[in-house]
């Protein structure tokens, strides 16, 4: 058996004791509909929370949610033993290509594993997944020995479970946000759970939905995790997808990005084998130019750009030209040919003993390196920030530096220089770094050379800049609002602890800001253009790519191509509750004269929504007082603030008011412009007054949809 | 066991782009929460008493609505108080030396002093909606004269569970140390006008101090020498305070933004929940839970007088002991004028060496003897009324000292409370002296500012009233409080009492008496005190 247990907590005699603090406690009951254990419970009589010691495992959920910080547990968390699946380094590294890490083998140990996730009320380790996979419900399905549901609930949000199960980097997504890892414990092992019903039962193949088939016809342009989760999604839909890949086999950068040691290459191959199968064509060697994207959109509904990040940052210093300097793409790409025996198109000559230096320490750069060790070279990485504030995965490093890499942080290259226009010493300098928000800085007197025969530069990768020349809003930067989503700091995930596990980082915040730019995932850059996956904000993770994908083919699916307007969606900003009343009466007399409709509060618009929309009805309130900040509501100005573009969508804007509306209306209308609505009409309602003509305000909208549709 | 699906982000703040995902799709379960549904047996029943009693929702009228809904609405209270204040503060230091005429000194406790009595009485905690102290330590530590910002100042530490436990006690002891600085300073007398400004000075630099320290208004909930005092004596006031307008709403509520703070209002700052708020005890009518709910289900509503003290099915003992302290202690401030008590002060610091009244023993000495008296009768009522084959509840787990329950405090609770509208009108009339024989020189204080006033003006020895007719309206004050008593008491004796009570006559006869007892104690004070002057 290949596994090992953690031995902490081996001992455990006593319980945590909760203290509820009855003077601030208002028995809102967070904490106990949150319990996972039902250690808390409400008395009536007090109207205050109870807790029983007895059941208390330590998960600290209600410490973090209660509101009034009312709560305190001491003592132990309960947590149980981790069983952790191992890695396992083969004797003989040159010329290996098998896998390292080593899944969890026997159903003893998964069911271990299982039995310690708490099934929490309100499961943290989903909002950590970027995908939003249901996580204590497939630890439930393997708990019941039913792997075919777990891979059921698994298929709801992830086409490819046995690839982000490998390739994850899970200490910061679900098992960091997992309860036990927000209580200062170890989580449950997510990851090893996902590959042992992977490992144990077939990921079913695509699954194309009875009467779901829609006539829209997509192209996809790469076909990497992105690319293939759209073309999954709208393949099941019925969809008639093609997909357009520059290289000679599909996967993108599952295949050239990941080397065969960390994943398999059979798992991206199986991925499009089932695309095919299912009727996705794919076009290999297929470069689309970006310039003449017009061309491809032409005869399509909808074009997906997710071509990746895939050009490689090079160090501009003295001697970067030399020959034998090459990319991480390129030498990934070749290395991979090579070990499988076959010859690439420029292949790199590396010899057994040569010496190599990789520029860089992340996640390429360890993959790097231990393609050069499998190669027979001898790998040196430097880096140039700090190790303790170095944004690297410490279990790849770990990996690393146990097959023989060589990593030296604080280094930095000065220059290069070689022979016959060929590199054949580095000059290094070392650097100090203060904190992790401050950059190195480096230390002239500290200059020393190594003599090198390949430099691979491994500093990270880029968009390539015909996509950027093309989307200018590319990269969008990742950010957590400064007023996170209320739901979200209701589950405590932005609770101030986080552990070594995680590195200290606030999961929540990087799990909330994946989230918000998946969001953006599911709107179109411009008419009929989606742009995804890293080629939207740079390079990230497998698993947010595919989560883009997912959610740009659901909005595709939604997107209504049509020039007249059928689909309105009525939004609304209400705070006393008239705002909502006229609202609703508009919705449903247009819902009555032949429009479908949506009706939605503003603080619950979906991206899907926007998708759906052809026109939209915004009913806001205005604010201030007679004479002074007169305008709309200033949730309704932020909403407008973060709207993607409209697209020239039409917008009726109607906005109750007391005393006056003043210019309020016009400032909306300005903002709604701004982002590309089309603000048809925009009028006031008194509410003042004793009885509000909803009638009125209704037939005055409908009138403003039809005279679009009549034009 | 419900199964929400929530979709991951849904209900926004609206910075998130629009979020997230189409409902219309039911395959792509984003965010499965399973919460459990929270507990609704027995609210109706909890807060049916203190619901039924809930008269007017004021923010029903659009004009009130649209007032408190506006972030300025607590800063433009706060601001007249608080320039007074800091003109008290300079005035105290540098205007003249002599009270009556100091400007600082004429309105702080000619005025001010009685403004707030009347306001807790007539009102409840108005006064902490525009607390210059608390408003000005608040504004620092949300960096923000009204605005909604996110990342507070200062370490926002949670106040300790053993000392939170104490509760309302903690204020209780705060007000007995304020007040014995004032009588060792003769600072209200009002004496040297810069005792005054140091007063006001060491009040605003121990708020901020808090403010900095702890999170939200944890000095106001617990430190602030006023809070307990103004908490209980406010319940007999008619703002209710804000409440929740449909209590299903809140319970079934998943952001709890009132609490945790929304887009538009801060967390409550009182640690208030508006939808189980039974009494107006811990509401400062900031507002700001009726800015943060995204449902619009909290309005401010005003009840009957006394409801606050007499509907209420969850009473705490904190509450309790404070009641009966604050009563010992305005006892003490009538029995300090007496001459025995001047005797018993004189022989104990000649004793102790101590330089001058008050002496901290027999202060805090004859506090407690009149509390522990009061708390004693009680004891004899429960004694003489309680029927023993009545059961009491089980004992609960939580068992702090907030929540016991014994036989005693079932007698205690009530009891205490409804001598609350005696004690409040005692303490009012206590501050009625200065209104009515100095308020006059307010003005001429003011004068004085402008170099047109002195000590020789007439107005400035008028009297609204003479020392005989102050004494009739203070009696008259103290008969209006022990009327008010006795209905509370009787109202309170014939729901709490009677249940575990052997005679309901004998119990509801025996607790009125208590009121009437204290009435009479403190009617006879004042006319001793009169005597003696």
């Amino acid at each position: 058996m290949t596994l090992t247990q953690d031995d902490q907590n081996t001992e455990v005699t006593a319980h945590p004791h909760v203290t509820v603090l009855s003077d601030r406690c208002a028995g809102c009951q967070e904490c106990s509909i949150r319990c996972p254990v039902d250690a808390l419970s409400l008395d009536v009589d007090s109207w205050t929370v109870i807790a029983n010691d007895e059941l208390c495992v330590g998960c600290r959920q209600c410490v973090r949610t209660c509101p009034f910080s009312a709560i305190t547990v001491d003592g132990p968390v309960l947590e149980g033993f981790r069983t952790q699946s191992v890695v396992h380094h083969p004797v003989k590294l040159l010329g290996d290509r098998s896998e390292i890490r080593k899944g969890i083998d026997s159903w003893e140990a998964a069911l271990s594993e299982a039995s310690r996730c708490l099934s929490c009320p309100d499961p943290t380790c989903i909002r950590g997944c970027p995908a939003h996979n249901d996580i204590p419900g497939f630890i439930r399905s393997i708990r019941e020995g039913n792997l075919d549901e777990a891979h059921d609930i698994l298929r709801r949000t992830s086409v490819m479970p046995d690839i982000c199960s490998r390739v994850c980097d899970q200490a910061v997504q679900c098992e960091g946000s997992c309860s036990w890892s927000l209580a200062g414990g170890t989580p449950v092992a997510i990851g090893a759970l996902e590959r042992f019903i992977c490992d144990n039962a077939p990921v079913p193949p695509v699954r194309v939905r009875d009467g779901h088939t829609v006539t829209k016809k997509v192209a996809i342009i790469g076909s990497g995790p992105a690319g293939a989760s759209c073309a999954w999604e709208l393949a099941e839909n019925g969809a008639q997808v093609d997909v357009f890949e520059k290289d000679g086999e599909p996967g993108g950068l599952l295949n050239w990005g990941i080397p065969d040691f960390t994943l398999p290459g059979a798992l991206p191959r199986r991925l499009w084998d089932e695309l095919e199968k299912a009727g996705v064509t794919l076009h290999l060697n297929h470069r689309v130019d970006m310039d003449n994207l017009s061309a491809v959109t032409n005869g399509y509904d909808a074009v997906v750009v997710a071509a990746g990040a895939g050009n490689s940052i090079r160090l501009p210093v003295k001697g970067s030209d030399l020959g034998n300097i090459v990319d991480a793409t390129h030498f990934l790409t070749q290395s991979r040919l090579a070990l499988s025996g076959m010859a690439g198109e420029s292949p790199i000559s590396i010899g057994a003993g040569d010496r190599v230096l990789v520029v860089g320490a992340g996640n390429t750069a360890m993959d790097s390196a231990r393609m050069a060790i499998r190669l027979g070279a001898k790998p040196i990485c430097v880096d140039w920030m700090n190790e303790k504030f170095a944004p690297v995965r410490r279990d790849e490093l770990e990996e690393a530096r146990q097959e023989g890499v060589e990593v030296r942080f604080g280094t930095t290259v000065d220059h290069f220089e070689g022979e016959n226009g060929k590199v054949t010493k580095a000059v290094l300098l070392s650097t100090s770094q203060e904190s992790a928000a401050k950059l190195p800085v480096t230390i002239k007197s500290s200059a020393h050379e190594i003599e090198v025969d390949l430099v691979i530069m491994a500093m990270g990768y880029r968009i390539p800049s015909d996509i950027t020349d093309r989307f200018p809003q590319v990269p969008i930067k990742k950010t957590t609002p400064e007023l996170v989503d209320r739901r979200w700091r209701a589950s405590g995930l932005f609770a101030e602890q986080t552990v070594e596990w995680a590195r200290n980082l606030n999961v929540g915040s990087i799990a909330l800001s994946r989230d918000i730019a998946r969001n953006l995932a599911g709107v179109s850059f411009d008419d009929k253009i989606w742009v995804i996956g890293d080629s939207m904000i740079g390079p990230a993770t497998v698993v947010e790519a595919m989560a883009h994908g997912k959610h740009a083919a659901r909005a595709i699916l939604e997107h209504s191509s049509s020039q007249k307007v059928a689909n309105v969606l009525v939004v609304f900003d209400s705070q006393g509750g008239k705002t909502a009343e006229v609202a609703k009466r508009v919705e449903s007399y247009l819902s009555d004269n032949t429009y479908k409709t949506r009706i939605t509060p503003i603080g619950d618009v979906s991206t899907g929504d926007l998708a759906w929309c052809d026109a939209i009805v915004l009913a806001t309130w205005i604010e201030g007082l007679v004479i002074a900040g007169v305008q709309v509501s200033k949730r309704t100005r932020k909403w407008i603030e973060t709207l993607p573009n409209l697209g020239h969508r039409p917008v009726v804007l109607v906005a109750t008011y007391g005393v006056s509306p003043k210019n309020a209306l016009e400032k909306c209308s300005k903002l709604l412009s701004a982002k590309g609505g089309d603000v048809k009409v925009a009028g006031g309602v008194r509410t003042s007054t004793r009885n509000v003509d909803t009638y009125l305000v209704s037939s005055k909208v409908k009138s403003a949809l039809d005279k679009i549709n009549q034009l | 066991m419900t199964i929400v699906d929530e979709g991951a982000g849904r209900g926004s703040t609206g910075k998130a782009a629009g979020p997230m995902d189409s409902g219309s799709n039911p395959d792509l379960v984003l965010t499965p929460v399973r919460l459990k549904a929270p507990t609704r047996r027995g609210a109706e029943e909890h807060f049916s008493p203190t619901d039924a009693g809930l008269g007017i929702e004021l923010t029903k009228n659009s004009l009130v609505a649209r007032l408190v809904r506006n972030r300025k609405f607590q800063f433009f209270l706060i601001l007249p108080n608080q320039l007074v204040f800091w003109m008290v503060i300079v005035l105290g230091v540098v205007g003249t030396v002599v009270p009556g005429l100091n400007f600082g000194t004429a309105i702080t406790w000619y005025l001010w002093f009685c403004l707030v009595f009347v306001m807790m009485v007539v009102v409840g905690r108005a006064w902490c909606v525009m607390c210059p102290f608390g408003g000005f330590a608040e504004w620092i530590q949300r960096k923000t004269f009204w605005t909604r910002t996110q990342k507070a100042l200062g370490l926002g530490k949670k106040l300790p569970q053993p000392i939170a436990r104490y509760g309302f006690i903690l204020s209780v002891g705060t007000f007995l140390l304020l007040t014995w600085i004032e009588e060792f300073f003769n600072i209200a007398g009002p004496g040297a006008p810069h005792d005054t400004s140091f007063m006001v000075i060491g009040i605003v630099a121990s708020a901020l101090i808090f403010f900095l320290l702890f999170e939200r208004r944890t000095f106001c909930r617990y430190f602030c020498p006023l809070t307990a005092l103004i908490g209980t004596v406010g319940s007999m006031g008619t703002a209710a305070g804000f409440r929740t307008k449909d209590r299903q709403v809140c319970i079934d509520c998943k952001t709890k933004d009132c609490m945790r703070g929304g887009e538009e209002g801060f967390g409550c700052p009182w640690y208030t929940w508006p939808a189980s708020a039974d009494s107006n005890l811990s509401c400062g009518l900031c507002s700001e839970c009726y800015k943060a709910c995204p449902s619009g289900n909290v309005g401010l509503f005003v009840q009957k007088p006394l409801t606050s003290l007499i509907a209420p099915v969850r009473r705490r003992v904190d509450v309790a002991i404070g009641i009966t302290l604050l009563w010992g202690l305005v006892v003490f401030q009538q029995f300090n004028a007496t001459n025995i008590y001047g005797d018993i002060d004189n022989w104990l610091n000649t004793k102790m060496h101590f330089p001058q009244y008050p002496n901290p023993v027999d202060y805090i000495g004859l506090i407690g003897l009149f509390a522990a008296i009061t708390v004693g009768v009680i004891w004899v009522v429960q004694k003489m009324n309680q029927d023993k084959t009545v059961r009491l509840d089980s004992p609960k787990t939580y068992g702090t000292l907030l929540s016991k329950s014994t036989g005693f405090t079932k007698f205690l609770l009530p009891i205490t409370y409804g001598l609350i509208p005696v004690v409040g009108a005692d303490y009012f009339a206590r501050q009625l002296p200065k209104l009515f024989k100095h308020l006059p020189r307010l003005l001429v204080s003011i004068g004085a500012w402008f170099g047109h006033g002195n000590t020789h003006y007439s107005l400035y020895s008028d009297r609204l009233l003479s020392t005989s007719q102050i004494v009739n309206v203070q009696v008259g004050v103290i008969a209006l409080g022990t009327l008010a008593s006795v209905f509370a008491l009787w109202k309170i004796s014939n729901r709490d009492l009677v249940a575990v009570s052997k005679s309901s006559l004998a119990v509801k006869v025996s607790s009125v008496s208590i009121a009437i007892i204290c009435g009479a104690v403190a009617i006879g004070l004042y006319l001793a005190m009169h005597g003696a002057s």
